[in-house]
């Protein structure tokens, strides 16, 4: 799904469940002002809840591109439909590179 | 395959005002955060354009940005286009200027709408997507969209404003060549469309209006998308090839423009004439004057508001900080329907908040004569959007003294008027009418947009 991006500083390694929640948790309130990371659940829904939106998704995208170094490709991305924040994390973790 | 012979003078790279001007990324309002939003269980969030897009959206970090090859092979087709100094044009005017025009209009699709077209289906196709849906004004971006979702093998949905797809159904007959689908808008096929055509059966439509039915069409389907031929910031960065291949034109015959023209409907044409041209000025140090040509009809930079508004009649795309006569203002029917959106882009209206260019409006009586004595000069007959560009063009050339250094001036002809004959005969024939503002639908309009501007404050 990504590739990693050798202009980026530093790789994140392979994350596990908890610091891939961690990692959403954070990029979702730099995508959208006003949330509070000690809000956050992963059942919570991310349109309805949490006010993830498609134009926030992009910006969280792009943040998360920059966290992990890495550049994550139109194809794949396109079909994903995301509805908890647990999906996200989902998501996280497959799109993180693998450890080296 | 093999790859066309590129131009030098072919631009490998689009140029990127985010880098040098990275306030100008605009601060979208998420509707999901509004009081009262809807927000139904269940709502899945997903991308709605290919990220590289939305990147080049907000990318601040590169002032220049890759053409990809595939890109550059079909821009070769037809450019660079040319660059003319208007030599006649100048002798009938009896101008103290240099007028060049850029001529955008020499292509299939015969607007400068297929930069951004071929650009933006390639990143659609390759991101998988099979259909991609828009709302038309002018008509001339859902030509130029057929055409490129032709040529990258994708299906194409286009609803076209009404009043002006009955002005011009030769250009519908041309999008249908091109294997799109073409609608009406209003129409009874999205549940936006129907409650106006229950409202007004004889609705006009507005570009808000085909926005909304194409988004609406494009939900229904998860292989389909909506697509934008202006206003947003990767739309400007695709045209940016005119203004960079102008830069070295005019290098070539020692010029450098003291004013950039082009008309204004949500900012496409003309922020790709005039971002390189503004980044070449700063980069020299010299200073330039950029003028953005509105029409009477619809006058959103000279008797807009500067608020967050939408830009689509169903309230689906983000809400940004816009000059807007509000998105409910019904512009009354005009030729040059490309310049009825009622909102600039974001990109566009920051530049006016800030100074960094001007805005006429001109009716279309007086963008008509300009289009008229154009094609007598030069052999052109441009499109009635573009026409306001040459009349913005004549009222500043006409202003400048004549014992001072000749005015070097640039011009946007953005697309040809060929298929607009009918427009130009009715010009001929006496039967062309100013055409101002609706006054009292501006005044609904604004005051709508007033109060929703006064709520978002609130739920700050």
């Amino acid at each position: 799904m990504a590739t990693t991006d050798s202009s980026e500083v530093a790789v994140q390694p392979e994350l596990n469940r908890r610091q891939a929640t961690s990692l959403v948790f954070d990029s979702l309130t730099a995508a959208i002002p006003g949330l509070h990371a000690e809000t956050l659940d992963e059942r919570q829904e991310l349109y309805g809840d949490v006010g993830l939106d498609s134009l926030g998704f992009v910006r969280l995208l792009i943040e998360l591109e920059s966290k992990l170094g890495i550049q994550l490709m139109d194809d794949e991305l396109m079909t994903v439909e995301l509805v908890t924040v647990a999906d996200l994390v989902d998501l996280v973790e497959r799109i993180s590179p693998p450890a080296a | 395959m093999v790859a066309m012979a590129r131009d030098p003078l072919l631009p490998t790279h689009w140029f990127n005002i985010l880098h040098d001007r990275p306030q100008y990324v605009s601060s979208a309002i998420s509707r999901s955060r509004l009081a009262g939003a809807v927000k139904p269980a269940g709502h899945s969030v997903q991308l709605q354009q290919p990220l590289s897009l939305a990147r080049q959206s907000l990318n601040t970090t590169d002032r220049l940005i890759p053409i990809p090859d595939e890109i550059l092979d079909l821009y070769a087709q037809y450019r660079p286009t040319p660059l003319r100094r208007a030599v006649h044009l100048e002798e009938r005017l009896g101008a103290n200027a240099h007028i060049y025009y850029k001529y955008e209009g020499a292509n299939l699709a015969g607007s400068h709408k297929l930069n951004t077209a071929l650009a933006q289906a390639y990143y659609y196709s390759r991101a998988g997507v099979k259909r991609i849906v828009t709302g038309t004004g002018a008509g001339q971006w859902g030509t130029a969209l057929a055409y490129a979702c032709q040529v990258m093998n994708l299906d194409c949905t286009v609803f076209w404003v009404r009043s002006t797809l009955r002005q011009k159904p030769v250009r519908g007959e041309m999008m249908r060549l091109f294997g799109a689908e073409v609608h009406e808008s209003p129409s009874d096929l999205t549940e936006v469309g129907r409650r106006a055509l229950k409202e007004d059966p004889a609705a006009t439509g507005t570009m808000a209006m085909a926005t909304g039915e194409a988004l609406a069409f494009a939900a229904e389907d998860r292989q389909s998308r909506f697509a934008v031929g202006s206003g947003e910031n990767s739309v400007l960065l695709h045209q940016t090839v005119i203004g960079q291949e102008a830069v070295s034109q005019l290098a070539l015959l020692g010029e450098f423009p003291d004013c950039v023209i082009a008309c204004m409907g949500a900012g496409s044409n003309f922020g790709g004439i005039a971002l390189p041209l503004l980044g070449a000025a700063e980069d020299s140090g010299r200073s330039i004057r950029l003028v953005a040509v509105e029409s009477t009809a619809c006058p959103k930079l000279t008797r807009g508001r500067y608020l967050y508004d939408l830009s689509d009649a169903l309230g689906t795309t983000p809400i940004t900080k816009v000059y807007s006569l509000g998105s409910t203002y019904v512009p009354p029917p005009v030729y040059a329907g490309g310049l009825r959106h009622h909102s600039a882009g974001p990109l566009a209206s920051a530049m006016h908040a800030d100074g960094s260019m001007e805005a006429m409006a001109i009716d279309q009586l007086t963008s008509f004569r300009a289009g008229m004595l154009f094609c007598e000069t030069e052999g052109i007959l441009p499109a009635p959007e573009s026409a306001h560009a040459v009349a913005g063009m004549i009222d500043v050339v006409s202003r400048h003294p004549r014992q001072a250094a000749p005015l070097v001036v640039l011009v946007n002809i953005s697309g040809h008027g060929l298929l607009d004959i009918a427009a130009y005969r009715s010009f001929a024939a006496g039967e062309i009418e100013p055409v101002s503002e609706d006054e009292a639908s501006l005044s609904r309009s604004l005051s709508a947009l007033e109060e929703f501007n006064q709520s978002i404050a609130e739920l700050a």
